[in-house]
């Protein structure tokens, strides 16, 4: 054969060798346009279980799908299918961010991969690799080079940055209002139900009946219990000036053990110590209707005087306190638990509302220190009213003058990440 | 001894507080496993309390029937039930099924505790309607308005209010009843639950202030 033939078959073969590649394989190997300037990084800001992707948008993205493939670094070639979504549906903009903390915009594309959806077995630091593919009718036009990264956790939630300045208000105002109670007293509005406690515990000690009181169904944990706890201690006191008695039936063992020593040293303060029992504290079920139809029995049985019911309750509340009224009860209820207050308004003589739980244990007791710190609620109070008036009539000008950044940098700063 | 029973407990609440104060904004992996950590001594911590409470029941109970007090025959069922549940859990481990047939522990839980159970919960709506008769006296303008709102909720969620408001009102074709009832629950509704719960939420805030710096302190023992 000629050197020219010879040329010429493989010339041919050259030109030919794709055509005949796709009919034997049935799809295409040529090199598919690169998606530019797509990068894998750690997710900022989070305890290290994400990985962010990012790429640039194009106007010309109408009607493609993205595809991202992932994989461990280590695995051979396993690409599993981590996320798929329409163009324009995962833009920068549109990840949960405040402005403080991040600064992309609508003309990128983010794309969060949590690393477990990846590998069960990754953790921090575990490479994974990320390959992105955009696809326009179902078929394949453009792909991204592989990216691999590692996610680390991070020391600090910066859009949480918010929170914490107002927590730092919050402190500030805390240790002032403090300062300024040692300085000269304060006025404190009345609290109808928590003036009445003195005529309950008055009536039962002229009835010689007892006094029931119920600290909810809460743990030790939680800010409402030791609120109840408070005002236990304040009552139990009373109790003992009055040389009454007072019964406790519990939910919480732990709640049970405090509750002891707070009732105990009450009795201690009032001068009253040998007025003490220690079964005035006592345990009845962790079993949320148990408890409510132990301590029903108890009621009908007693006929008691007065009932107190502060602190957390569920549906157990109106099965209580309308067992106290047909027993003729005087019942003060406060708790903070909004769906059962409808039921203890109906049911009860007093009731306070949300916040007074945690009022009522300095309203008791008259310490300078705690009364100051009901300053600093109604001063939240305060803030809070001027925050929605002033932010509601700025979010309706922004929005009629079309401030959109306005409107989002002051909805960020009101938002909790 | 102070310093046992004052400034050490107070260190430890201060430095607890501030910690787990700190995990809200600290994210790394060592603040999860503080946090995880706390839970396991507070799980660990409430095991050793439910001992402490199922004497304080046992011995309350078992007082009632040595001193023959009123309805000490209700102690009596305390004893039967405890053992009654008791007993069957130990030989059963604990297990309410075995092989897809109910243990006596199981038995016990499906046949007596959940109907009890449910008995109390029924009770419930009874305790509703007797609540709502009595919420019900206008005795003010604030009961009236009360009355109004809760008259037309009752009346919009039965068919014949629904039946009756077309009737009488359907040719206005001003609103339906489920729209007066949908603005109640989404407007003035929601906007008291909110303020309550604004409200609640700083005292809660101020609350946890007062204990984590030691202001509060009832709930240890003032001194």
């Amino acid at each position: 054969m000629k050197k020219t033939e010879l040329l010429l078959v493989f010339f041919s073969f050259l030109f030919l060798w794709p055509g005949l590649s796709f009919a034997l394989n049935g799809k295409s190997n040529i090199a598919l346009p690169l998606i530019e300037d797509a990068i894998a990084e750690d997710m900022p800001y989070d305890s290290g279980g994400d990985i962010l992707l990012r790429w640039p948008a194009d106007e010309d993205d109408e009607g493609v799908v993205y595809e991202i493939y992932a994989k461990t670094e280590s695995s051979e070639n396993e690409w599993k299918l981590a996320d798929s979504f329409k163009a324009f549906e995962k833009t920068a903009d549109k990840m949960r961010m405040p402005f403080w903390a991040w600064s992309h915009g609508s003309d990128e594309y983010a794309v969060k991969i949590p690393i477990k959806s990846v590998d069960g077995d990754a953790d921090i630091g575990t490479v994974l690799c990320f390959k992105i593919k955009a696809f326009r009718d179902g078929k394949p036009i453009a792909e991204s080079a592989i990216l691999c990264a590692s996610s680390d956790d991070n020391w600090f939630n910066l859009p949480r940055l918010n929170g914490l300045l107002m927590v730092i208000l919050i402190t500030a105002a805390f240790f002032m209002t403090m300062s300024r109670a040692k300085k000269k007293g304060l006025f404190i509005r009345r609290i109808a139900g928590l003036d009445a406690i003195d005529e309950a515990i008055g009536r039962a000690t002229e009835m010689g009946k007892p006094i029931y009181y119920s600290t909810g169904i809460n743990g030790m944990s939680s800010v409402n219990t030791i609120a109840s706890l408070s005002i236990l201690g304040e009552v139990s006191k009373k109790v003992a000036e009055y040389d009454s008695i007072i019964k406790v039936p519990h939910y919480d063992p732990i709640v049970m053990s405090v509750a002891k020593e707070t009732v105990k040293q009450s009795y201690i303060e009032a001068g009253r110590p040998d007025s003490y029992h220690d079964d005035a504290n006592f345990f009845l079920s962790s079993d949320q209707f148990s408890y409510a139809a132990s301590l029903d029995g108890m009621i009908e049985r007693e006929k008691p005087a007065a009932c107190f019911f502060m602190g957390y309750f569920l549906a157990e509340s109106l099965l209580l306190t309308e067992v106290g009224a047909s027993a003729g009860a005087i019942q003060i209820a406060a708790t903070d638990s909004e769906s059962q207050l409808p039921f203890f308004f109906t049911s009860c003589d007093y009731t306070l509302i949300g916040e007074e739980l945690y009022a009522a244990g300095a309203y008791l007791s008259k310490e300078p220190m705690l009364l100051s710190v009901l300053k600093l609620q109604d001063f939240g109070k305060l803030f809070m009213m001027l925050s929605v008036l002033i932010g509601g009539i700025a979010i309706a000008l922004a929005a009629v003058f079309h401030c959109d950044g306005f409107v989002k940098g002051l909805l960020d700063f009101f938002t909790n990440y | 001894m102070l310093i046992i029973k004052k400034y050490i407990p107070l260190a430890i609440v201060t430095i607890v507080g501030l910690l787990t104060l700190a995990t809200y904004y600290v994210p790394a992996k060592a603040s999860s496993a503080y946090l995880s950590t706390l839970n396991q001594w507070e799980v660990i911590v409430s095991g050793f309390a439910f001992l402490l409470g199922l004497i304080s029941l046992l011995m309350t109970h078992y007082k009632k029937i040595a001193k023959r007090v009123d309805g000490w025959g209700y102690s009596l069922f305390v004893f039967i039930g405890f053992f009654a549940v008791v007993i069957p859990g130990i030989i059963s481990h604990g297990a309410q099924a075995k092989d897809g047939v109910l243990t006596s522990l199981g038995w016990a839980f499906r046949y007596l505790y959940n109907p009890l159970a449910a008995t109390m919960f029924a009770v419930l709506a009874f305790y509703i309607v007797s609540t709502a008769f009595r919420s019900f006296r206008i005795k003010s303008v604030q009961a009236f308005v009360l009355f109004i709102a809760a008259f037309i909720l009752i009346l919009g969620n039965v068919p014949a209010g629904q039946m009756l408001w077309d009737a009488m009102l359907g040719w206005t074709g001003i609103c339906g009843i489920g729209d007066i009832i949908q603005w109640i629950m989404q407007v003035p509704s929601v906007a008291a639950k909110r303020g309550i719960m604004i409200g609640i939420t700083i005292g809660a805030a101020v609350t946890s202030l007062k204990i984590i710096f030691g202001i509060e302190r009832q709930y240890m023992g003032r001194d």
